[in-house]
């Protein structure tokens, strides 16, 4: 029962995810500012590490595998903060 | 290679944490309501990394957190779509 | 946008109403061409076809933009939908000095509508900011 409900969740999340980065998008088109850009391909890549790590089932070999992805998503938000303070003002 | 899994884990927890910091601090500055939704989700996606963090790197084999981490990324989505929606124009 | 702070013509109450009311350049001109006629009653696809001259616009584009106006009660709705200008003292200044910035300070003014219907989503980036200046 719980494999169920953690798996119903887990594609209500990666949904979720997706529609962040859909948004996220969005604004980067309005605004053109890269903080924007770098956080939809983070939501994208949460997106597509949380379908990946329902789908290989991971054991404890494969588990931290399974979620790099979703560790590149932080690291590359990470990289845009640092970016969006490291950029000369307009 | 279990020192670079337990960095980049907590690297990622610590982000989300950080990013939860700022946008409260934005928040009291300038109180527009979208930087509290999108807090607020980044507090529930640091709950999930924590949790992540300690499910897969600290304690393997003695929790499972999976409800706990698919519960706190849900509603942290949650929070911010909303903020997305009804609070970005 | 500092200039904006600086620039008379842009005064706090002005952007404002621009932010709650005027959304875009479309709604700009829908809004200035209910003023410049405040005794003629429009239903909407009528009005939409009378602003083509000005800047193309569909009945149902100009549909959302009514909808705003009549709840900012800048217009008023009879009940077969439509709709004329609604004189207030306290906003009427508001449309006068958009009216006059629409002739002569045409571009700056669009920049204004855009750059404040996107404030709340710069406010998001700039939170990422750790350091202010």
């Amino acid at each position: 029962m719980m494999d169920i409900v953690v798996a119903f969740l887990g594609g209500a999340v990666a949904l979720g995810y997706l529609v962040a980065g859909v948004f996220f998008l969005k604004f980067w088109r309005k605004t053109r500012d890269r903080l924007f850009l770098a956080f939809g391909i983070a939501f994208g890549l949460l997106s597509v590490n949380q379908i990946l790590a329902m789908a290989i089932d991971a054991g404890d070999e494969n588990v931290v595998y399974a979620y790099l992805l979703r560790v590149l998503g932080f690291v590359l938000i990470l990289v845009a903060i640092a970016d969006k303070n490291m950029s000369v003002r307009r | 290679m279990d020192a670079f899994r337990f960095f980049l884990f907590g690297l990622a927890a610590l982000t989300s944490i950080g990013c939860m910091w700022l946008l409260f601090r934005g928040y009291f500055r300038s109180g527009v309501r979208l930087l509290f939704w999108t807090a607020l989700c980044f507090v529930f996606l640091s709950v999930n990394n924590v949790a992540l963090f300690i499910d897969t790197i600290m304690l393997p084999t003695q929790v499972d957190l999976r409800l706990l981490r698919s519960a706190a990324a849900l509603a942290g989505i949650a929070c911010l779509l909303y903020a997305f929606i009804w609070e970005s124009e | 946008m500092n200039d904006r702070n600086d620039d008379a013509d842009f005064s706090d109450a002005f952007c404002a109403f621009l932010q709650s009311c005027v959304g875009s350049v479309n709604a700009a001109e829908l809004l200035l061409f209910l003023w410049r006629k405040p005794s003629a009653v429009w239903c909407a696809r009528d009005l939409a076809a009378a602003i083509d001259p000005v800047g193309s616009m569909s009945e149902t584009e100009a549909l959302p933009y009514l909808d705003i106006f009549a709840a900012r009660g800048l217009i008023s709705r009879m009940d077969d939908g439509r709709v004329s200008y609604r004189f207030s003292d306290d906003v009427d200044a508001h449309v006068q000095t958009l009216a006059r910035l629409y002739l002569e300070r045409p571009v700056t003014l669009f920049r204004v509508i855009y750059a404040l219907r996107d404030a709340k989503i710069k406010t998001l980036a700039d939170a990422f900011r750790i350091w202010r200046t």
